[in-house]
């Protein structure tokens, strides 16, 4: 029995298996997140057959590496909303520019002033891109891909749930500004909260999450650089 | 009718293997230019020299369209085996619950408020956005 599960065809089969369903149930209930629903069975497997996550991992891994192409896919949305928005994207780049330095100083330096090692400060830096850089990024730095993954989803959960209201707040009305807030801080769930509220603003979104991703990581090289 | 239709069906994934060829030929580059000393990640590396070749025209979009939109639309499925490891994890996460959600929502709302502000300040200036879309 435990020969069959942990065989890594097992292992991509399940997992295929256990995000279909998630898929399913997201289509049904909205607020189910599709990745907590895709991980639970796995999770409920493994304790159940009493087998570490390390076998599992065996197979799952092959899934893991297909995150390097879906990385080089980001720039198809890039270039095609590029684009649609070329007059503003020296402008938009800028201001993206900015908000990744701010993301990953405000996160990095939270986290070292209330006083955890550095390896979990290090898988704070990334939290704003989009999951596949995010790890990229979190590895390059010697971070834990596990806590970026949690941060990276919980970003984008919160800013897509908080951050029309949170522009409203602040006075943000034009629609470029919030698809560029919203694409930098939130990435991909982030924009696919803007999909049905704006065109523009979904558009600047997906083009400002691929830009805040190439960013991130130009500037977690520096950090690298600076840090030897 | 039956011909025409599988000739469609296999030319379509025909487009979707070339894409995935194109995609993992990019990834491998840019793993590769990582591992000779770049400092930039493999996948990021692969995805500006992507981005370049199509801004060039040295790889059409249709090329790769139907795969990259497969594999943006399903990526989730992707970091599910990484998150799963997130079970072993329980000890760590709860030692350093506290610094890791302050640093979360911190960062999140500074995130949003620099780029928003930023934007309201210096895209104004630009032509609308409504009319430069439609060009």
């Amino acid at each position: 029995m435990n020969f069959l599960v942990t065989h890594p065809v097992f292992s991509i089969a399940f997992t295929l298996l256990s995000y279909f369903l998630a898929t399913v149930l997201h289509r049904r209930w909205r607020w189910i997140p599709p990745i907590v629903a895709a991980c639970l069975p796995i999770v409920a497997l493994l304790l159940l057959v009493r087998e570490p996550y390390e076998k599992y991992n065996q197979g799952g891994n092959c899934l893991t590496w297909l995150l390097g192409p879906a990385t080089v896919a980001l720039a198809v949305p890039m270039y095609r909303h590029g684009v649609a928005l070329r007059r503003s994207l020296p402008t938009l780049a800028l201001i993206v520019l900015a908000g990744s330095v701010v993301g990953m100083i405000t996160a990095g330096g939270t986290a070292w002033l209330l006083g955890a090692p550095l390896p979990v400060v290090m898988s704070t830096i990334p939290k704003s891109v989009t999951t596949p850089i995010a790890i990229e990024v979190c590895r390059e730095l010697k971070g834990i891909p596990q806590i970026t993954i949690a941060l990276v989803i919980l970003a984008g959960v919160l800013g897509a749930s908080f951050g029309a209201p949170l522009m409203r707040l602040v006075g943000v009305k034009d629609d470029r500004a919030i698809g560029a807030a919203i694409g930098t801080a939130a990435h991909g769930v982030g924009t696919a909260s803007l999909v049905r509220r704006s065109e523009m603003q979904a558009t600047v979104s997906s083009w400002a999450m691929a830009a805040a991703g190439v960013f991130t990581s130009l500037l977690a090289a520096l950090l690298k650089l600076f840090l030897h | 009718m039956m011909d025409t239709m599988l000739k469609r069906m296999s030319l379509r994934s025909l487009y979707a293997l070339l894409g995935f060829a194109i995609l993992t030929a990019f990834f491998l580059l840019g793993s590769c230019l990582h591992q000779i000393g770049i400092p930039i990640p493999g996948g990021v590396l692969g995805l500006i020299l992507f981005y370049l070749s199509m801004s060039t025209g040295l790889v059409k979009l249709k090329w790769v369209e139907s795969m990259a939109g497969l594999m943006l639309r399903h990526m989730v499925l992707l970091f599910v085996p990484l998150t799963v490891g997130l079970m072993e994890m329980g000890q760590l996460l709860s030692k350093q619950a506290v610094a890791i959600t302050a640093s979360l929502l911190v960062s999140l709302v500074a995130v949003m408020v620099t780029t928003g502000l930023l934007g309201r300040w210096l895209l104004p200036a630009l032509p609308a956005a409504g009319k430069e879309a439609g060009q």
